[in-house]
């Protein structure tokens, strides 16, 4: 795949060196002189050290050809317009993905037609999320309009899904559905007495308001 | 009409005061107070400090019954914004963003938002005070004005 991404601060940087680990062909698009040059030092002749919304140097990247493109500057205003104009120079080819950093803008960005939205504050809640829940349960995808969310929960020693199986769990009357069991690199696909092991992985479908409920029954016990 | 000019630098001065002095009615926003003092004492509008995407700012200038948007800050992706919120979010039947990139300016124009492309304007009369037929260089396509 060949991507583009706008910024080369810290989340540009990091997406760079990521995406060409898993050997994608990534150009990534910086103004700031100094922040260019630190990252050339770095990834050589992948940086393209001008303003990516300058449409003479989207095209100059090679928008054209673009599969991807990752708008992750720190400026709102100029991610919506790398996008939209990406998408305009590609004839809608390339794919665009972009950051908020002002979450009070999302609604904006809804609005002008900007879906594939990476809201910096929601990330760093997630994170958290997930290391003061009471499970360690990790957002996977949330269903909006189902009222779900599909999670991924570790199952703790002790816990009191450790060694039951589904059925002794009464999972679906509490308004939950084990999908696939991770254990040991393998997949297993469950029936209702597959009985679960500490350290096993479950992705879990859940109703939204049962989620911490049922995060409690794969949580290790609390000690009073 | 009732105009909401965005941007009080000279070009935002000059359209803000030109349209005052053909007896419509103005608001101009800027962000920097000081910049008011580039209106000329023909300017009967308003004047509110603030942001031109910021949607809080523009529904206190009125947007809601303007009939046009002109937007003249000296970023042309704020411009390009303001016009696109003018348009979509609150029907404003005329919504204009200067831009200067000239292939910004096309690109946008092809998506159906009105710019007006300040660096080929000026590229095209300088040719033309040179007796020239105006051209537009590789990579700044024909606008759609």
């Amino acid at each position: 795949m060949f991507v583009i991404i706008a910024g080369g601060g810290k989340v540009g940087g990091q997406l760079a060196r990521d995406l060409m680990a898993e050997r994608h062909e990534v150009v990534v698009m910086e103004s700031n002189p100094g922040k260019a040059r630190a990252l050339q030092d770095e990834i050589g002749d992948a940086v393209v050290p001008h303003d990516a919304s300058e449409g003479r140097w989207l095209i100059d990247a090679g928008i054209g050809r673009a599969d991807l493109l990752i708008a992750v500057t720190g400026d709102d205003e100029d991610n919506i317009i790398i996008c939209q104009l990406g998408e305009a120079l590609s004839e809608g080819r390339a794919r665009t993905i972009t950051r908020i950093n002002n979450p009070k803008n999302t609604d904006t960005f809804r609005t002008l037609g900007i879906e594939a939205i990476v809201n910096a504050t929601d990330l760093v809640m997630t994170m958290i999320e997930r290391d003061v829940s009471v499970a360690p349960v990790v957002h996977l995808m949330r269903l909006h309009s189902a009222g779900l969310e599909l999670v991924e929960m570790t199952v703790a020693e002790g816990s009191a899904a450790d060694g039951s199986t589904p059925e002794d769990l009464r999972l679906p009357e509490q308004g939950g559905r084990i999908s696939v069991i991770l254990r040991d690199g393998e997949a297993v696909l469950p029936s209702p007495t597959t009985r679960l092991h500490a350290g096993d992985s479950i992705v879990l479908v859940a109703q939204t308001e049962f989620e911490e409920a049922l995060g409690r029954q794969f949580a290790a016990p609390t000690i009073v | 009409m009732y105009a909401i000019v965005i941007g009080c630098g000279r070009a935002g001065a000059e359209i803000a005061t030109r349209m005052c002095e053909q007896g419509h009615s103005v608001v101009v926003i800027d962000r920097d107070r000081a910049a008011f003092h580039r209106l000329s004492d023909s300017f009967s509008g308003t004047t509110i400090v603030g942001h031109a995407i910021d949607e809080d700012c523009l529904i206190s200038a009125g947007i809601e019954r303007a009939d046009a948007v002109i937007a003249t800050t000296y970023g042309d992706n704020s411009n390009l914004i303001a016009v696109q919120l003018a348009r979509k979010r609150f029907n404003v039947q005329r919504a204009i963003a200067r831009v200067k990139d000239s292939v910004r300016a096309s690109a946008f124009e092809r998506l159906g938002f009105e710019t007006i492309p300040s660096t080929t304007i000026v590229g095209d009369a300088f040719e033309q005070a040179l007796g020239w037929e105006p051209h537009h260089p590789n990579g700044s396509p024909e606008n759609g004005s």
